[in-house]
């Protein structure tokens, strides 16, 4: 450890800190442009310049490492005057086209020039005319006008997916980023470079022109498109219930964890989000004539509840065959656990997940459900359904998620499930499922509901709900627990619990795989 | 002028055919190197001559190969050839007349550093003087100085002769390993240097061809010797390549100390026929300009920081009256927007903004916060770019604004 001062500041850090890192730790901020954690650093953009006591020149934050009773002055005249340099020949040649740009509250450019520069243009020649709309990749736009030759993006693709599709071009003023002879960004994390453009040189096809930066708000969430459980922020809307928009949620972005995923996303968890908007099942339905017709939610869930309890007490659960999926949380598949296996004494439990996808050599894992490991550990086992069977001295069917329809077609659902009295689906999406069931009750996504989730190296990761559960639609923690208690087979056990949180200690103690790491 | 170290053999025909090089007693300094002396006695020798580095930084070259970590790695020996100084043209005199003088220098630098492999990075535009280089390296081949088991010491070294494609970036020194190593000529953030991770990762020695051409000298004639032809702790001679309106433009061996005006009026014989001096450029481009008035300097390392130029490449720029220093001007920022490289924001973008204001004036829409505008840039780029492209442009741009202020406010449009 040595012992530095900045800005008269003592801090304390390891040695080969650079000076960044250390003014990092010490909560002082230095501007940056080119400088990403993720990167060997550059140096180019030369907004870190700050002065060191004994260095005749203002010296790199980003790459000068501390030495035992170094000085160092980031708010200094001369680093701000050093600050302000930079920014004016950055937006000399900017196009400051900010009222279209995407980038506009977020960038960084902008927020620079608030903090240092509000100094009046004094620059009276023509800035440089170049493209504005390259494609360079699926979704992705260059506007070399607005890049700043960070490298960033030339970064990304050099050191991280090594993929290497960016270069610089030419020299000088004329240097621009391009993709190689005509050939696009191509590869699954050629996303991640908008997140990483530090002002609006790169932008999003799928985001472009959909709504200003400054009306978004973001929710920490948990990817469930694999088994990695890459760390999220949903960005969305909040003024969904007032104005109509056709969507809640407008992007999502990558969020830091050097445990899971690092700084990056791919490109399947950056752009599949349609599912959270898009043919969403809102309100319970009910397939029965008869006297049950007219049934609402509350009630459909007590006629279920006491089918079910019929049977327990004929001894006949074996007539009930569940279907499940790794798509509920942790917390949800130890409640399913604990009252369809422990109390409830049932065997004919089946997970069926969304069909295996291609795995990448990065963060992808060929399974497309995110808790895989964590129904694993709870003891389910992953056993091939078979449709016949399951119409085999079946009464009730309880199905949760719609990926039965993924495996099998409508017509042999439909042919399997004729001969059972009561199917009930659990379902967020509306699907050709809904039809060939008796009640459909609408559930939360992920990103509507808290809990945890194993990812496929057994990190155990709790999240909390972003966004509002839509309609009738509720978690399936909710459900279970109401199914729970209202089974009275072990009302108080289902009682203690408030949130998926008390649920995960209660697993804490259950289960060993769930101790908390000390 | 006492004895000629690197300019000897000039005009001597065919001299880059090894038995004319050998015929003039050629090589000896080689085997004095590599069968009398230890590594560790050249580099003692080499630090006693106080060699400074031709290339324009002025780097004590003994003091940089003691760098080189004793690791164990392949170590490279990059020769700059680049010579993109405007108003340098001393290396390829060098090249072209006295090849043999350069492979001698890289030998025993070569063993004084413990170095198999060394590359002539040669700027682009020299074709001839490459194919004069490869032809004198396989002379060398086949006489046994270079390859394997060099004069039956053991010692082996390979040449490659690598050709720039013509950037001047390529000519400072970690711009030149990327280039080497088939990217794109970007200078690299110092540190590390290059001495301990230089060329494809490895401990690297960078000199100037003018530099190594003396370590011949060095090695057959001592360090005080050496000294005795410079200053004392400026060694040796230099190649003083003289231009502009003089009346012999030419280059001009002559001892390190010599007077600025002595090597103008003496040697290069003074102004042309009815022309009128004006300003001095004493380094190459990147040195601040000199009035006719502060030429009475001694051209060493030392004495031209004190008048606050540089000595540079040596390469001495001679304007006249009749030349307008807006032109000069427009030379500098011209040049210097045309080959900053664009990595660093200051110069990528300040040369440019420089060079459109520059160009402005010419056309004579040039206002006096033109003048003030221009100050303030290149002091905005001074000392805070990536390498040292940034500073070479700042600071003749600046020399020219102070000095001649007035004579740029009379070209302004009103």
């Amino acid at each position: 450890m040595v012992k530095i001062f900045i800005d008269d500041k003592p801090v304390e850090v390891k040695e080969g800190t650079t000076v960044f890192a250390a003014a990092e730790k010490a909560g002082i901020p230095i501007p940056h442009l080119c400088y990403h954690p993720a990167f060997i650093p550059e140096g180019s953009c030369r907004m870190c310049l700050v002065e060191i006591e004994g260095m005749p020149k203002l010296e790199l934050a980003c790459s000068t490492q501390v030495k035992e009773d170094m000085r160092i002055w980031t708010q200094s005249k001369r680093v701000i005057e050093a600050r302000k340099g930079v920014l004016e020949f950055l937006l000399a040649e900017h196009p400051l086209d900010c009222p279209i740009c995407d980038k506009a509250g977020e960038c960084k450019l902008q927020d620079y020039y608030e903090e240092y520069g509000l100094f009046d243009s004094q620059f009276k020649e023509f800035k440089e005319k170049r493209e504005k709309k390259v494609n360079i990749g699926e979704n992705l736009i260059l506007d070399c006008e607005r890049c700043i030759l960070c490298t960033r993006c030339v970064r990304f693709l050099r050191e991280i997916t090594k993929t290497q599709e960016l270069g610089i071009f030419n020299r000088g003023v004329y240097s621009e980023i391009s993709t190689y002879d005509g050939d696009l960004v191509n590869n699954n994390y050629s996303g991640n470079l908008v997140q990483l453009c530090p002002v609006g040189a790169i932008t999003d096809s799928d985001f472009r022109f959909q709504i200003r930066s400054w009306f978004l708000q973001k929710g920490d969430s948990i990817c469930p498109l694999c088994g990695r459980g890459c760390n999220i922020s949903i960005e969305y809307h909040p003024g969904f219930a007032r104005i109509q928009r056709k969507k809640r949620v407008y992007r999502i972005t990558s969020r830091k964890n050097p445990q899971v995923n690092d700084f990056w996303i791919c490109n399947l968890g950056r752009y599949e989000y349609s599912y959270f908007d898009e043919n969403r099942l809102t309100n319970f339905i009910s397939n029965i004539d008869g006297n049950n017709k007219g049934l609402d939610q509350e009630s459909a869930l007590q006629f279920m509840v006491q089918k079910i309890r019929k049977l327990y007490n004929t001894k006949k659960t074996s007539r009930i065959a569940l279907i499940l999926n790794s798509w509920l949380t942790n917390e949800e598949l130890f409640l399913v656990s604990r009252i369809f296996r422990s109390d409830l004494r049932m065997e004919r439990i089946f997970i069926i997940d969304p069909p295996q996808g291609e795995k990448d050599e990065m963060l992808l894992t060929a399974e497309r459900s995110p808790n895989r490991k964590g129904a694993q550990e709870i003891g389910f086992d992953f056993k091939a359904l078979n449709l016949e069977e399951l119409s085999k001295a079946t009464d009730m069917v309880i199905i949760f998620g719609e990926y039965l329809i993924n495996q099998f077609n409508a017509s042999e659902i439909k042919t399997a499930l004729e001969g059972v009295k009561t199917k009930i689906l659990y379902s967020s999406q509306d699907t050709e499922l809904i039809p060939l069931v008796d009640m459909v009750f609408p559930t939360a996504i992920i990103a509507e509901k808290g809990g945890s989730l194993t990812n496929c190296e057994g990190k155990i990761q709790s999240f909390g709900p972003v966004l509002d559960s839509i309609g009738e639609s509720r978690p399936e923690w909710q459900i279970l627990l109401d199914v729970g208690k209202k089974l009275r087979i072990n009302f108080h056990y289902y009682s203690q619990f408030k949130s998926p949180a008390a649920v995960l200690e209660k697993m804490e103690e259950e289960i060993p795989f769930f101790q908390k790491e000390k | 002028m006492k004895e000629k170290i690197l300019t000897k053999n000039f005009g001597l025909k065919n001299n880059y055919k090894i038995e004319v090089y050998l015929e003039q007693k050629g090589y000896q300094s080689v085997r004095k190197a590599l069968k009398e002396m230890t590594p560790e006695q050249i580099l003692e020798e080499v630090k006693k001559a106080n060699l400074r580095g031709r290339g324009g930084a002025g780097f004590p070259a003994g003091v940089k190969w003691g760098f080189v970590p004793k690791v164990d790695k392949p170590k490279y020996l990059c020769v700059n050839a680049d010579e993109g100084e405007p108003g340098t043209f001393k290396d390829r005199y060098i090249m072209i007349h006295d090849p043999h003088l350069l492979l001698e220098g890289i030998i025993i630098t070569s063993f004084c550093v413990g170095i198999h492999k060394a590359f002539i990075y040669i700027r682009g535009e020299y074709e001839i003087v490459a194919q004069r280089l490869e032809q004198a390296i396989s002379g060398a081949y086949e006489r046994g100085f270079l390859g394997k088991n060099i004069l039956e010491t053991g010692f082996d070294l390979d040449v490659i002769v690598h050709r720039g494609a013509g950037a001047y970036i390529c000519g400072e020194e970690t711009g030149l390993l990327e280039s080497l190593e088939g990217k794109r000529g970007h200078p690299r953030l110092k540190p590390p240097f290059p001495a301990s991770i230089g060329l494809f990762q490895c401990p690297t020695v960078i000199n100037n061809v003018e530099t190594l051409s003396n370590v011949p000298a060095i090695i057959l004639k001592g360090a005080g010797w050496f000294c005795r032809q410079g200053l004392p702790k400026d060694g040796g001679t230099r190649i003083f390549g003289v231009s502009g309106m003089v009346k012999k433009p030419g280059i001009y061996e002559l001892p390190i100390g010599i007077n600025l005006k002595d090597i103008i009026f003496k040697h290069a014989g003074g102004m042309k026929a009815g022309k009128k001096l004006k300003a001095v450029i004493p380094g190459g481009m990147s040195a601040p300009i000199l009035r006719a008035d502060e030429i009475d300097v001694k051209m060493d390392f030392d004495s031209l920081v004190e008048a606050k130029s540089m000595l540079g490449s040596a390469a001495i720029i001679v304007v006249d009256e009749e030349t307008p220093i807006l032109e000069v001007l427009k030379s500098l920022a011209k040049f210097y927007s045309h080959e900053s490289c664009g990595q660093c924001t200051p110069c990528r973008i300040g040369t440019s903004w420089i060079n459109k204001i520059v160009k402005r004036m010419i056309q004579g829409k040039g206002k006096k916060e033109d003048i003030t505008a221009i100050h303030r840039l290149a002091n905005n780029i001074l000392g805070n770019t990536l390498c040292p492209l940034g500073d070479a442009a700042a600071m003749p741009i600046n020399s020219i604004v102070e000095k001649f202020s007035e004579e740029l406010e009379s070209t302004l449009s009103n």
